[in-house]
């Protein structure tokens, strides 16, 4: 599995600083958090990560490749589902199969295979509005999947969900992860989100957007959805929190 | 309950229009007001039904204008909504001038196609397709607008071509607001139609509406009113039949 690295980015949006020399680097089958205030550059992050929008100077490594500025190597997933309310579930999972020219029935029958790995057995025949909240978000996740199955960008993606379906697919998650070992930036600004699902968090400041802080979460990832009980959990809370000027 | 609820939905207007009926029947008949200045809906319904095959012949005009024209407005539509969309350059040249023609006024220009296309369904289907192509038009290039840009992002992210993106994402996500026009131009392309056929033209509603009006017979007018009537009712379930059968999934939403 592969090894992003991310070196010296930096972006002005609208005539403001915004990404101020990021570098950060997740690990072969790491699962990296990205924690910062709403509206510091996350998703622009993401964008420039996968292609869609050129830095203004530094690189983006993958496997030591470099991939500034060009589309194609990894997708990412978002908040909002984005998926077609005119296709169903296994369609909408199929888009990547489809857009890299495999036939139709090839590409639903690839996808078929992932169906119950992502908790979407049995609905590959629903059309999105039928479906709830967090099985639009791994329907999601699954197209994610699909396009770049070695790596999985996920711009907050259970933040509109509430909080015991987030706790699910959080879960979940894990699960997932532990099968397919991916590489995994996470983007949250919930602190315990991220250090429940994570082994390494960046945490970003205010813009122009530098990283405050790099900790590796030592605690385990939780199995069965318990919560981490290491006395020294709250004490990492609480200097992230600091961090974070909360 | 929802079943009694849908019963008195529909119970109650058609109570309120035998009410109306009722009421301009008497109305007529006490007052004994002249036929050829009003006449009853017993006598209109009778005159229907006695020039039922005349007005059929009539419709039948009518309602090829109608379609010819509203099927040419929709072709124009996509096409032009497509360069629109695709080109920003016919888009900054086309919109304002798009725009601006609708200050027009269709039934000032229509003497025009008559003059320059006789007295045939052409000119006809000329009005019908500019009345019709705005709406239409319009909607499908607000559909396409309003795509959300995450969307676009999201499949740009894929590689995927532009024309994959129209074709996949902003097509189907338009359809909605594009049926929406369609539903406002299906009235309107028997009006278009019936006005062509007032200014001169061998068969059609309009033509009967004249000829009727010029004699005095009220009934007949009336009678050309309620075909007119019936047809876009029946080009407006068209319309609907077909967004059922295309866009099926837009329903579902308004199930939840
Ligand atoms: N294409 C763009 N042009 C100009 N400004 C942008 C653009 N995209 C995002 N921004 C601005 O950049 C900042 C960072 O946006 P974003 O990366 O979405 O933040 P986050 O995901 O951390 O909430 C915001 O202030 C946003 O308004
Ligand atoms: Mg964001």
């Amino acid at each position: 599995m592969p090894e992003i690295v991310i070196q010296e980015i930096s972006k002005t949006l609208g005539g403001l600083l915004t990404l101020g020399e990021i570098n950060m680097k997740a690990a072969d089958s790491a699962f990296v958090g990205i924690l910062g205030p709403s509206g510091c550059g996350k998703s622009t992050l993401f964008n420039i990560i996968s292609g869609l929008m050129r830095p203004d100077s530094g690189h983006v490594f993958i496997d030591k490749q470099d991939v500034t500025g060009r589309t194609g190597r990894v997708s990412y997933m978002r908040q909002k589902d984005l998926l077609l309310p005119s296709l169903n579930i296994l369609e909408n999972a199929s888009i990547p199969l489809i857009l890299k020219g495999h036939p139709k029935k090839k590409a639903h029958a690839e996808a078929e295979k992932h169906l119950s790995q992502f908790g979407l057995e049995g609905f590959q025949r629903y059309y999105p509005s039928q479906l709830s909240g967090g099985m639009r978000q791994r329907a999601a996740m699954l197209r994610t999947y699909l396009f770049s199955s070695d790596i999985l960008l996920l711009d907050e993606p259970f933040a509109s969900l509430d909080a015991i379906t987030k706790r699910k697919m959080q879960t979940w998650l894990i699960g997932v992860f532990n099968q397919i070992r991916p590489t995994v930036m996470f983007i949250t600004h919930d602190v315990d989100e991220a250090l429940y699902l994570c082994d390494k968090v960046y945490v970003l400041s205010e813009c122009p957007t530098v990283v405050k802080m790099e900790i590796k979460v030592p605690f385990s990832r939780p199995q069965h959805g318990r919560t981490i009980t290491d006395p020294g959990y709250s004490k990492m809370r609480d200097t992230i929190m600091e961090a974070l000027e909360l | 309950m929802k079943k009694l609820k849908n019963t008195v939905n529909i119970v109650i207007p058609l109570a309120f229009v035998t009410l109306l009926l009722t009421g301009w029947e008497v109305m007529v008949r006490c007052k004994s007001v002249p036929e050829w200045i009003l006449p009853g809906p017993v006598r209109i319904a009778r005159t229907f039904a006695d020039n039922a095959p005349v007005i059929a012949k009539h419709s039948q005009s009518t309602l090829l204008e109608c379609l010819a024209g509203f099927g040419i407005a929709i072709v124009f539509s996509f096409v032009i909504a497509f360069l629109m969309d695709e080109i920003e350059l016919i888009k900054r040249a086309l919109y304002p001038l798009i725009v601006a023609s609708q200050t027009v006024p269709i039934v000032s220009v229509a003497p025009l196609f008559i003059i320059w296309f006789g007295y045939g369904l052409m000119p006809k289907i000329i009005v019908v397709v500019l009345v019709c192509f705005f709406p239409i038009a319009i909607s499908l290039m607000g559909g396409l607008a309003a795509v959300d840009r995450e969307y676009l992002e999201l499949f740009r992210s894929m590689k995927a071509s532009r024309l994959d993106i129209f074709r996949m994402v902003k097509l189907p996500l338009a359809m909605p607001s594009f049926f929406s026009g369609l539903r406002i131009s299906a009235a309107y392309s028997v009006m278009g139609a019936v006005i062509g056929e007032w200014l001169g033209a061998k068969q059609g509603l309009g033509l009967y509406m004249t000829l009727s009006q010029r004699s005095f017979q009220v009934d007949r007018v009336f009678a050309a009113i309620l075909a007119v009537t019936a047809l876009s009712a029946a080009l407006f379930v068209l319309v609907v039949l077909a967004e059922r059968l295309v866009i099926p999934w837009n329903r579902l939403k308004q199930d939840r």
